[in-house]
This record gives C-alpha cells, structure tokens and sequence, in this order.
C-alpha cells in the first residue's frame, strides 16, 4: 500500500514545517507522536519482560517434563502436559469449526443471492456468525457448561458415582473453541471466495462443469491462503482463551483420560492448557509458582509470536485471484 | 473391491470394540471429589495412596472451591465425596452424612516482619471483627500503620470454623480482603507486611509466615495434639446418605488403615 | 458406501448439505441464547428488572445463595448486582474513552507523520499487541503492576484514610483500566488506519489548498470523513472490554465495592468487580441453584449488551454513510 500516492503531505513539495504551526497543533503532533511510539515500546516491554523472564525460568527439561500432581507446582514438574493440552484443544476446535466455517461461507457466496428465501438465511447466518464473533470468551464457557451437563452430553465427559454429568472434558473445551475460530475462518474465506473475479466462474461453467465441481475444483483451491490465513487467526485465539479452559477443562494439573479407550478416552478425559497453567501458578490462582507461569507464559507468547509471522508471510503471498 | 472395503471397515470396527470390551469390564470407578481447601492436601496424599495400594480399583477426581462448595455439589449429587472443613451446619441440607477423618489447628498468621508472638482472645475479637484498625493499638506489633485484614470467602469451612472457635462466634469485619483459598490467604499474608490472617496449621507450618500465639498456647502440631490449642477443628468427609459402594471404601479405608492413620498424623491430628 | 462420496454430487444435494451446515451456525446462535436465557430465568423471575438496580450488601447476597444451596428458598434469589453493573460500566467507559483517543492519534501516527522504517516497524508490533493473550497481560499486571502500585503508589495515610470501609491493596479500578486500554487500542488502530488509509484523498488536498497545514488538514476534514470508522471501532473495542474476563478478574480486586470518584486520589485504587469478572470468581458455585442462576442472568446481560452494541454500531454507521464517497 502506497501511503505516498495517496498523502499529499508527504513526497516531494514544500512541506509547512510544524514550528510555523499553531501551538494547538504542534501539542497533537507531540500526542500523536507520544501515542504511536508509546504503544511500540509498551510492545517492545512486554516482549522483552516475557522474554527475560523466560529465559530466567524456562529451561528444555521443563518442556518435556510433566507437572506434579500436588498441590503446588513450586518444586520440581514441567509444563509437558499444558503445551499437549493446548495443541489438544486447537486440533479438536479447528477440525470442527472449518468444515463448518468454510461450508457456510461457501454457502453464502456461491448459492446465498439468488431468491428472497435464500437471501434472508444468508443474512441471518451472517448475523449469527457476528453474534459469536462478538460474545465474551466467558459466555460461550458457561454455555458449554449448560449443554455439556446435559444428561444427553454424558457420553462426551464422564459420570461422577452420585448421578451428576461431570460436563468437563476435552471435548466439550474443544466443542466451545471451535466458536472462538469459526468468525475468523468463515470471513476469511467469505470475503476471500467474493473476491474471486467472474471470469473464473463463468470459464468453469462454460466447460460443463457444474456449480459444486466448480467449487470443489476451481474456487477453493484459489482461496487456500484466504482460509489458511484465517485458519491461524482462528488457531491464534484459541490458544489464547483462558476462560474456555478454567470452566470446561476440568483443570486436573496433568492429562488424564477417562479410560484407557485410545482416542476417545482421551477427548472425555480433563487436563490443562498452557493458559489456565500460567493462571493457575500466579497469584491468582494457587499461585505458589509464579516461575512456571513466567515459562509457560513464555511459550504460550512464543506461539502467538509465531502464528503472528506465519499470518503475515501468508498475507504478503500473491493470491491467484490478483492476476487478472 | 468393495468386499475388501466392507471386510475392512468390519475389523476396525471390531478391533475398537475390542479395545473397549476389556476396558469396560474391569471398569475403575471413578469418584469425584470437591470441597475445602484446607483439606485438599490431605485428601490428594489419601488419594494417591489408595490408588498405589489398591491399583485399578478406584480412580480419583479432587477439585476445590471451598468447603459450603463441596456441602452443594455432594448434596446436587454432582461429586462421590465432599470435603469439608467444619462440622455440619443448620443451614445444611438434610441427608447428608458427615465422617470425621483429622483435626487440624487454625492458627492466627502475621508477616515474617511482624513477629507477634502471642494474642489474647480478645485481641484477637477486636481485630478481626474490625474494631482496631490500627497496628499501633496492639503491643507486640513491630507493624505500623492500618491492620491488613485478610479473610476467606464466605464458602470457606476455616472461616465458619475460626469464628465459632476462636472469635466468640462472632463474624470476621466486611473490611476484610477475601481470599478464595488457604494458599491464596497465606501467600497474600507473606507479601503484605501489615496484614494478618488465619489458616490451617498445614499451611502455617510450610514456612514463610509467623505463626502467632493465642492465649499463651503456640499453634502448631504438638498443642493440637494435646488439646491445649483453642481452635482445634475437624475435616470431614461427606456423603449423600449414608456412604456406599467406592466412596463407602474409600473412606472406611481412611479410617481404619494404619497407613492412612501415618499420612494423617504427618502433619495433622489423627481423630481418636 | 464410499463410492458415493466420492462421484460427484449434483447440485442440489451440494446445496442442501452446505444449506444445512449454514442454517446449523444460526441454530447454535439461538440455542446458546436460549440455554443462558433459560438458566438466566430463576432470577428474572424473583426480582424482575430490578435485580440490576442497587440495595442491601451484595457479598452477603452471594454468601446467602452459596450457603442455602440446593433447598433454595426464594429468599435466596433476593439480588441487587449494581455494584458489579457500575464496575463494568466504569472499566469499560474508561477503557474505551482512553482508548479512542489513544487509538485515534496512534493511527494519525501510523499513517500521517511516522517515516517509513518506523511505520514499518509499528504496524507488525501493534498487530502482536492485539494478540497477546489475556492471561498474559493478567500475569504481567498480578507480578508487575499491582505490587508496583500497592507498595509505591498507594501512601499509608492513603490506606488509613479508607481503612474503615475498605481495604487497598493496589489491585483496582486503575491497574485494570491501563491493561484494558492496552489490550483494547489496537483493535481500534486497525479499523482507524484502515478508514484513514481509504478516507478520500481530494477532500484533504482542498484543505491543504486553502492554507491549513497538513496535520490540521487531516484533524478537520479527514477525521471528520471517517466518523463510522471510528464508532465501528468504538463499538468492537466496548464489545472487547466488556467481555474481558480472566484479566480482569486477576487485577481488579476481587470485591463488590462501587468506587466513588468523589475520593479524590483515590478512586483509582479501589477495587471492583465486572460482571465477566464476578463469573470467573464464582463460576466453581454453580451447584447451588441460585447462584448458578445469577451467573447465567450476568452472562445474559453481558450477551444482550454485546449484541445492542453491534446493532447501535450499526444504526449510527448508516445515515453517515452518506458522506463517504470513493475519492
């Protein structure tokens, strides 16, 4: 994006410098100043804080060790189990929320404007996908905690002896992640399949192919980094949420499976996740070990930093849809 | 080809049965627990030795939240046990069975810089309920300026506990910071040096807070044992009607095995 | 079996499954509103509107419900929650204020007067501000900034002053405003940048024309041109703060106290719950049925006004948009 073509203050021409100005400007030139570069430093501080703070208290047998079962994290244990928790938990949500994302957008782009009936679904799918979009991470956690302690849900947690739906598991925090990603990913490939020209359309029909094949075949294809772009956007949230993980995660300090079914017991089972271990060890929570927090923090920070990058690299990548 | 798909989706489908059947025949049970925070420690170590001594058998589930949590969940029928850190109340529901299973002490903590050594009862009334605000007002106190309280919530088994044994039954001030757990209340006594709390003797003995006197007698094990401490009380285990099945072992373990009775009398008071 | 799935499907059939899907998203929607609306109800019902309007100590409201559990009588539903209702107005109104004008002179930064290495730098910074997690933050305001304020900020005779009423320990209304502007402005820089990058070019070179200087030119005119962005922002970041939960819950302070800006210095320092806040806090006391029922009736609450502000953002976009044109 070009700045310079579009800003006639900058480029070449004289240029009123800001000491001819008034002084009311010359103090919201200092604050837009002040603002821009107060907000890279308070940037820059945090990432460097986490980072020292990490390097001080992350050390490789962390990673791979598991934490204790007791009730204090202060001696010896690792944060094995979180970081398996949390990639637990982005598998589950993003499996269920991109088929679900990707269909409904390609839904509403492909078959939502023809005819009134349609029209108004598509608005009404779009509204709703706002809604979630918009909803705090903690109402989406009390609603799994309503459906989940559903005697119907029992078979997706496990039973506690008195007769109460435990509601708590990796597959319920998975269920309510996948509405934290489903908003990213279906904008994402709404706005990346609208922005396939015509022409592409119109050439596959002129071969015979019909409008499903079309789709399968030509459009999605060209909107993959559309979807993978908004795929880490939506993987990004979720391994950011804590409040998902504190109510539906069960919070057990180390994964445990419900029984020793392979997959399955796993999904019913509790564990924890690298944000409600960083929660958990500071102050806030039991809090004897804010060192665990500082390196686990440091993790979970080193993911998003990474998701960051990837999303950019992506972005700079010349989709097919721009040669025209 | 499309028999050798059929015959292939039949063996992995027997195969996960297969997996399944002998899971689900020796099934362990699985008892959930909630409750007091105080006793959490105590139940984990019961937990894990049941589990090492009897293997397969039982599997556990201990979550926290604070005794009046545990007195609800148990009473909803949501968890096996709850662990409570008092004894029963009126305003408990009816049907509930209580299993005494240790006592432990309540002590009154201080900072580390402010090494009172010793409280009369009354001291203790008229700080805790709010009536000196000040730690110039109380002699011993190496502390100035404005008495820190800090308290549990109102979900707390040692806060109904402290008040009935050793605040007269009289209620902690509303000034009072809340704490949701014993953990939380000690760590927030050890980094503020004017304030002053109450916790188990578990917690006070971990170290890091000075452990105050209450009427002469020191707080630790050895009073509590004796009887001499004012402020003994008692953890509880708690059943919906009288305990069966895996909750009925579980606690009839605790109460009758010598190993149990060795972890209890680690760093509590064995009852009887 | 396969076979099928794998010949390609008619159209028809394409449709109605990916219709399906779609119709399956507004379902969900409406299920989550009606699951909270329902658990919401036990409360709706014993004190109508009311429940949001102030009364009696609200701690013991809470202690109340927690300690007649499951027999609740309907006594137990008695609740006033206008301290949590004006903590959550005061965080957000704060954040969102601060953070406006924050955001607003950031984004004329960014896109106006920053040189080229230095927007290049800023722009892939404040993106990795807006995706830190909350807990962070959380972390970074229980270990660095609450014991900064308590131990520096906070004087004695400050703590003495109040300590008959409540008790100050650097966690409150102002660690938690600083880390909800924080957290909230680049969201609005995003949208602001956008909307000044797109806003049209000719209105501003007419000003600079007739003599305004350039950052005066952009003040009146351009400004003014993208006023929906700048709600639109408003709104998305009033959605952000008001939905904050975990952070929140880790600097506030943990009390039902209504700060009173008439303390003076310290107003600041007080503490306060949010409705997101008060849920984290007691979300382990759902077995008792009317504290579960004030959860989901505070949730409900945070729900509606998510959804009033997506529609009021809405609503006051659309006569404005009148004034845009593509330049």
């Amino acid at each position: 994006m070009s700045v310079a073509a579009h800003n006639p203050s900058r480029g070449r021409g004289r240029r009123s410098s800001p000491l001819s100005w008034r002084w009311g400007d010359r103090l919201v030139l200092l604050c837009a100043w002040a603002a821009g570069v107060g907000l890279c430093l308070i940037a820059g501080a945090i990432v460097i804080y986490m980072g020292y703070r990490g390097v001080e208290y992350l050390r490789p047998s962390l990673i791979f060790s598991r934490p204790q079962t007791g009730t204090s994290q202060a001696g010896s244990g690792g944060i094995l189990d979180p970081i398996l928790g949390t990639l637990l938990l982005t598998v589950i949500g993003i499996a269920l929320a991109v088929p679900l994302a990707v269909g409904s957008a390609v839904w509403i782009a492909e078959y939502g404007q023809g005819g009134r009936g349609r029209q108004s679904l598509a608005r009404v799918v779009e509204s709703s996908v706002e809604v979630v979009a918009g909803t705090p991470d903690i109402v989406i956690a009390l609603f799994g905690l309503a459906i989940f302690q559903l005697g119907l849900f029992a078979p997706l947690s496990f039973t506690a002896e008195g007769g109460g739906v435990y509601g708590r598991s990796f597959l319920a925090a998975g269920a309510m992640m996948s509405l934290l990603a489903l908003p990213p990913v279906f904008a994402a490939t709404r706005d990346g399949m609208q922005a396939v020209p015509a022409h592409m359309r119109e050439a596959a029909f002129a071969l015979g192919k019909t409008r499903i094949t079309t789709i399968r075949r030509v459009l999605l294809p060209s909107v993959r980094s559309n979807i993978a772009t908004g795929v880490t956007l939506g993987i990004s949230r979720i391994i950011g949420d804590t409040a998902i993980v504190l109510v539906l995660l069960g919070g057990t300090h180390q994964i445990e499976p419900q029984n020793s079914v392979p997959v399955l017991g796993l999904l019913r089972g509790t564990g924890t996740a690298l944000t409600s271990f960083v929660y958990e060890n500071s102050p806030a929570g039991e809090g004897a070990a804010p060192q665990k927090a500082y390196a686990a923090a440091f993790v979970l920070l080193m993911f998003v930093l990474g998701l960051n990058l990837i999303v950019g690299r992506i972005g700079r990548e010349k989709p097919l849809t721009s040669v025209v | 080809m499309h028999r050798i798909r059929r015959l292939s989706a039949a063996f992995a489908v027997t195969g996960v049965l297969g997996v399944a059947a002998p899971a689900v025949a020796n099934a362990t049970h699985l008892v959930t627990i909630s409750g007091a925070t105080a006793s959490y420690p105590l139940v984990s170590l019961l937990a894990q030795k049941y589990v090492k001594t009897h293997p397969h058998k039982l599997k556990f589930k201990i979550a926290q939240g604070g005794a009046q949590i545990g007195i609800n969940d148990v009473a909803a029928g949501r968890v096996t046990i709850g662990d409570v850190s008092r004894e029963p109340q009126t305003s408990d529901p009816a049907g509930l069975v209580f299993y005494p299973i240790a006592k432990y002490a309540i002590c009154v903590i201080t900072n580390k810089a402010n090494p009172l050594t010793n409280l009369t009862s009354s001291q203790v009334v008229s700080i805790f309920t709010g009536k000196l605000r000040s730690w110039s007002q109380v002699p011993g106190a190496t502390a100035g300026g404005t008495i820190d309280l800090i308290s549990r919530t109102s979900v707390a088994g040692v806060l109904t506990s402290f008040q009935s044994l050793l605040l007269e039954g009289k209620k902690v001030s509303t000034i009072a910071t809340e704490e949701a757990s014993e953990g939380l209340l000690k760590q927030q006594v050890e980094n503020d040096p004017n304030s002053i709390g109450f916790v188990s003797n578990y917690q006070a003995d971990l170290g890091g807070v000075n452990s105050v006197g209450y009427n002469g007698v020191a707080c630790n094990k050895s009073t509590a044992a004796s009887g001499q401490y004012a402020g003994i009380a008692r953890f509880n285990e708690v059943t919906k009607g009288k305990a069966t099945g895996a909750a009925a072992a579980f606690i009839g373990w605790i109460r009758s095995s010598s190993a149990a009775r060795k972890i209890i009398a680690s760093q509590w008071i064995p009852v009887a | 079996m396969l076979e099928r799935l794998r010949t390609p499907w008619p159209d028809r059939r394409a449709e109605r499954s990916l219709g399906a899907l779609s119709l399956l998203v507004g379902v969900g929607v409406v299920a989550m509103v009606v699951f909270v609306g329902i658990r919401a109800w036990p409360i709706f019902e014993h004190n109508g509107l009311s429940w949001l309007g102030p009364g009696g100590h609200l701690e013991t409201q809470f202690a109340n419900m927690q300690a007649t559990g499951v027999d609740a009588p309907a006594s137990a539903f008695h609740l006033r929650a206008w301290p949590i209702v004006y903590g959550t107005l005061l965080t957000s109104v704060f954040a969102v204020g601060f953070g406006l004008a924050i955001a607003v002179l950031a984004s004329i930064f960014i896109v106006e007067l920053a040189p080229e290495r230095l927007r290049r730098i800023a722009i892939p910074v404040i993106r990795l501000l807006a995706s830190v997690p909350s807990v962070v933050y959380g972390l970074i305001g229980i270990l660095v900034l609450v014991p900064f304020v308590g131990n520096h900020l906070i004087t004695a005779s400050e703590k003495a002053s109040v300590q008959n009423t409540v008790e100050l320990t650097g966690a409150g209304l102002g660690v938690t405003v600083v880390i909800l502007t924080v957290m909230i402005t680049p969201i609005m820089i995003a949208l602001i940048c956008e909307a000044l990058m797109a806003a049209p070019v000719s209105w501003r070179e007419g000003a600079i024309a007739l003599g305004l200087n350039p950052l005066r030119a952009v003040l009146a005119v351009t400004l003014r041109a993208i006023r929906p962005a700048i709600v639109a922002a408003a709104v998305l970041a009033s959605a952000r703060a008001l939905g904050e939960a975990v952070m929140i819950q880790m600097v506030s302070g943990g009390r039902f106290f209504t700060p009173k800006p008439t303390d003076g210095v310290i107003f600041p320092f007080e503490p306060l719950r949010t409705a997101a806040s008060t849920i984290v806090d007691y979300v382990d006391g759902t077995g008792a049925p009317a504290l579960r029922a004030t959860l989901y009736a505070l949730a409900l609450m945070l729900l509606f006004s998510a959804f009033v502000l997506s529609i009021g953002g809405y609503m006051i976009k659309l006569p404005l948009r009148k004034y845009q044109t593509r330049g």
